[in-house]
């Protein structure tokens, strides 16, 4: 005979589940509340500025080295995380023509993702030229293949409207793949810019929205920086080996490319585009997006509050 | 061999062809994993082609040999494969529409399943009739047409009429419909839904990842279907009544030494034989059978009950075929409507004057005269284009330009270094250019211009440099000169505002496309200023 529910029994049963299900919900308590959006950012960042002296020099050697200033990419990457970079390849442009990272120092970056064991590194970016043509000539593609890398074409399924909690963007459509990681890394290129003077690490995630991101451009700077806030990247490197002088962002001529050979590493996102700033020998106290930045407390660009150091090959 | 066999062996010929086309169609697209191999030594151009033989239906395609070697005076790229097609098809018959031609073998799928008529109604509607004489007729106006200059064979041409309505209209359809659903689906909260989502991944690289659409695509797909629905009337309608292509291989097939051969002793008369044939070429013993109008299927061959038909190779010096039987009103008629179509193609003048502005050419194309000589309208540079810049016209290039190529920089702009229309356009209309001759050139589509009144910096509505931003050009053709603009609030400060320098603007229209203002965008791009042409120039 089937054992039957009596209902007594089945009131019990329903309290024991609903009350199971509130204690459940509030486990987390005890996370709840510290968090807050606008934290201001602790004074124990680091900056790492790499130069390529020497003739010939190794991008790879440089990289490492910054990384091992700056702790060693263990520091930042566990074992088994998923790893997004995102660099800049915006234009279909050959690489020495500078509008795009550097191809070299992103093959380094991944190699090393996964030498300290790295599940999965993916490359995502929003292009502004057919994903397809700018991956493949900016030599990204390529990359991407040699080191078993997933390269995430963007697509618009892939972006999804996000609470970005920002000063003047609230609701926007974001290139998933950026936010659905364990680490995430910055890697763009430092170029001059027709609206923000430059475009540097902060700038670099216009790459990561979808929709009408063009209309972000009236409101440039703090538009960036409400991105960069909501994107925090564990860390910025910037690729200066070669940097696009003038007729920027997209150039598309030699005489618009300045060799730098520099690299510059921080957790700090404003002191990244500070110090690759004076690159160009701009002063970051003019820049609109460094100044919001400090502002808002995504960073510094006080390079001297921060750990720094210089690596020279 | 047995009737049997050979149905079986053009069974496989026409599911191969088929798939063979559809997927060089598909394939017509950069895929996702082409590289540059990057070397830090790397200094040239580097292109990206299509490796796939995507023009290889249209090099097989003897029409387009002849018409375009009629009106463009041009030998088009691979046109051997139409001379061998040509070549057998002197022994061999239209065995290119039993055996090969795609858009046949779906005429002959739809005809076949579930036909409307049945029984001694089928017998009546493939007894040979009169209206067969329209091919030939069609066949003769657009030959005469494009010998006396505008080419209207790829609006009748089957391999043209097939590219175009796949590539244009129903994968399209098929392909954004498919996306809408997964996007629902990627967009649920049920976890199981969601990862069903990701499968559009799957689906992408057939829709040739972006998804393109076409303007007035949907013109195309309804004639498309109605083609198809034709066969309910009659099957292949197409083939039977209206195909050039089918009408040039009849001609050719008078000397076939491939033919029926009938034996009038075994017949019984039972019309299983015409029931069957889809040409209405006359199997029925007793009657004298239409070499130009048999589709070579061997349907009849198969059907027959009693073996009195079957094919046989004749040897002999002797014409003994029939010979195509054009009427001569059709050849007439067809001389006169070869003749007026042109002509009236001119009535509106857009051949030789430019009158739409907005009539901008892929990078490539010849002069508007020439390039109307050789265009096929088949599509494929709009299916290839990576940006869904190029589009049918409808109107804009007026009756002779039906269904050629245009660029609407709304969807689209194009792309500074890419080749890819001029890869595969399969006449020259488009000619080949690499990209280093595209800039150095450089090779202009038109030419861009700012209407102050929308332009955001112009009108004191904030700053934008959009344009100036994506503007391809080094040095940009888009340069800026400082201004005082005053606000909607009456004060006065300093904005970048945008000029357009028109000795570097090659009419790319990237600034078009990305302009934040949408709709009708502040900086558009005229024709004026294309390279192709002597006349719509706006400087000296």
């Amino acid at each position: 005979m089937k054992k039957l529910i009596t209902r007594r029994m089945a009131v019990k049963r329903l309290f024991q589940i609903s009350s199971a299900m509130a204690f459940s919900a509030l486990t987390d308590w005890p996370l709840r509340g510290t968090k807050k959006l606008w934290a201001q950012k602790q004074g124990t960042g680091f900056i790492v500025e790499g130069f390529g002296q020497t003739e010939g020099y190794s991008i790879k050697e440089l990289t490492k080295k910054i990384f091992d200033a700056a702790g060693g990419i263990a520091r930042f990457i566990s074992r088994g995380d998923v790893v997004v970079i995102k660099p800049n390849v915006s234009w279909a442009r050959r690489p020495e023509l500078a509008a795009t990272t550097n191809p070299e120092v992103l093959e380094a970056v991944i190699e090393l993702c996964y030498d300290c064991g790295a599940k999965k590194v993916r490359i995502a970016d929003h292009t502004i030229h057919d994903a397809r043509r700018c991956f493949a000539i900016t030599g990204v593609g390529s990359v991407a293949k040699k080191t078993d890398a997933d390269l995430v074409m963007p697509r618009s399924s892939l972006m999804k409207k996000m609470k970005i909690h920002g000063h003047r963007l609230d609701i926007w459509p974001v290139f998933i793949p950026l936010v659905e990681a364990d680490k995430v890394i910055n890697l763009p290129i430092a170029k001059d810019h027709g609206l923000s003077t430059l475009t540097l690490g902060i700038k670099n995630w216009i790459g990561g929205v979808g929709g009408r991101r063009y209309a972000l451009h009236q409101d440039i700077h703090q538009t960036i920086v409400d991105l960069a806030q909501f994107f925090k990247p564990t860390v910025t490197l910037i690729d200066a080996t070669r940097i696009m002088v003038t007729n920027g962002p997209s150039g598309g001529n030699l005489s618009d490319v300045a060799e730098k050979n520099t690299l510059i590493l921080s957790d700090d996102q404003v002191a990244a585009d500070a110090a690759a700033a004076k690159l160009f020998g701009v002063n970051p106290a003019n820049l609109g997006f460094i100044e919001l930045g400090e502002k808002w407390g995504i960073g510094t660009s006080d390079l001297l509050k921060l750990n720094r150091k210089k690596v020279v090959i | 061999m047995t009737a049997r066999h050979l149905i079986w062996i053009r069974r496989a010929s026409q599911a191969f062809f088929l798939l063979f086309f559809l997927f060089l169609l598909i394939e017509s697209r950069l895929p996702q994993d082409v590289f540059v191999e990057y070397s830090p030594a790397l200094s040239s151009a580097q292109e990206l082609s299509i490796e796939r033989p995507v023009r290889f239906f249209f090099q097989l395609d003897p029409l387009v040999l002849f018409s375009s070697l009629l009106s463009g005076h041009h030998l088009i790229k691979g046109f051997w494969w139409a001379i061998v097609l040509l070549v057998v098809t002197l022994f061999l018959g239209r065995f290119f529409c039993g055996f090969i031609c795609p858009l046949g073998t779906i005429h002959h799928v739809v005809s076949w399943f579930k036909p409307t008529l049945k029984g001694e109604r089928m017998v009546r509607a493939n007894q040979k009739s009169p209206g067969q004489r329209v091919k030939y007729f069609l066949l003769i106006t657009v030959l005469i047409g494009a010998l006396i200059g505008v080419n209207f064979t790829g609006l009748m041409d089957p391999i043209s009429i097939l590219f175009r309505s796949i590539a244009l209209a129903i994968i399209p359809g098929l392909g954004t419909g498919a996306k809408e659903v997964f996007e629902l689906m990627a967009g649920s909260d049920v976890k199981i839904l969601n990862l069903i989502g990701y499968g559009e991944v799957l689906l992408s690289p057939v829709f040739g990842y972006t998804y393109e659409v076409f303007k007035t695509a949907w013109f195309i797909g309804l004639l498309f279907l109605a083609i198809l629905f034709l066969n309910r009337i009659r099957p292949r309608f197409w083939c039977r009544f209206l195909c050039p292509l089918g009408a040039l291989l009849g001609i050719f097939s008078r000397f076939t030494i491939l033919t029926l051969v009938k034996d009038e002793e075994k017949c019984t008369g039972c019309n299983t034989c015409t029931k069957s044939c889809q040409g209405a070429a006359e199997p029925e013993p007793g009657k004298e059978w239409e070499s130009a109008e048999c589709l070579m299927c061997f349907n009849c061959f198969d059907s027959c009950p009693e073996d009195a038909l079957s094919f046989r190779f004749r040897w002999s010096s002797s014409l003994s075929n029939k010979q195509p039987d054009m009427g001569r009103r059709a050849v007439l008629a067809g001389i006169l409507a070869g003749v007026s179509l042109p002509l009236l193609g001119r009535l509106d003048g857009q051949a030789h004057n430019v009158s739409n502005p907005r009539l901008i050419r892929p990078p490539g194309s010849l002069a508007e005269k020439d390039f109307l000589t050789l265009c096929q309208r088949c599509g494929l540079c709009m299916k290839v284009c990576p940006t869904n810049v190029i589009n049918p016209t409808l109107t804009e290039a007026g009756m002779a330009g039906l269904w050629t190529p245009h660029l609407i920089m709304t969807q689209g702009y194009c792309e500074y270094t890419c080749t890819l229309c001029g890869d595969v356009c399969p006449t020259g209309a488009i000619a080949e250019f690499s990209a280093k001759e595209k800039i150095e050139r450089p090779i202009k589509i038109g030419s861009a211009y700012i209407e102050r009144g929308r332009c955001l910096p112009w009108s004191g509505n904030g700053p934008c440099i959009v344009c100036e931003e994506h503007c391809p050009t080094s040095p940009k053709a888009i340069y800026f000169r400082k201004g005082i603009v005053a606000g909607p609030d009456g004060k006065e400060s300093p904005v970048q505002l945008p000029y357009v320098d028109l000795t570097t603007c090659v009419g790319c229209g990237i600034c078009e496309y990305k302009c934040p203002v949408k709709g009708l965008p502040a900086i558009r791009v005229i024709s004026a200023g294309e390279s192709r042409s002597m006349e719509n120039q706006i400087l000296l």
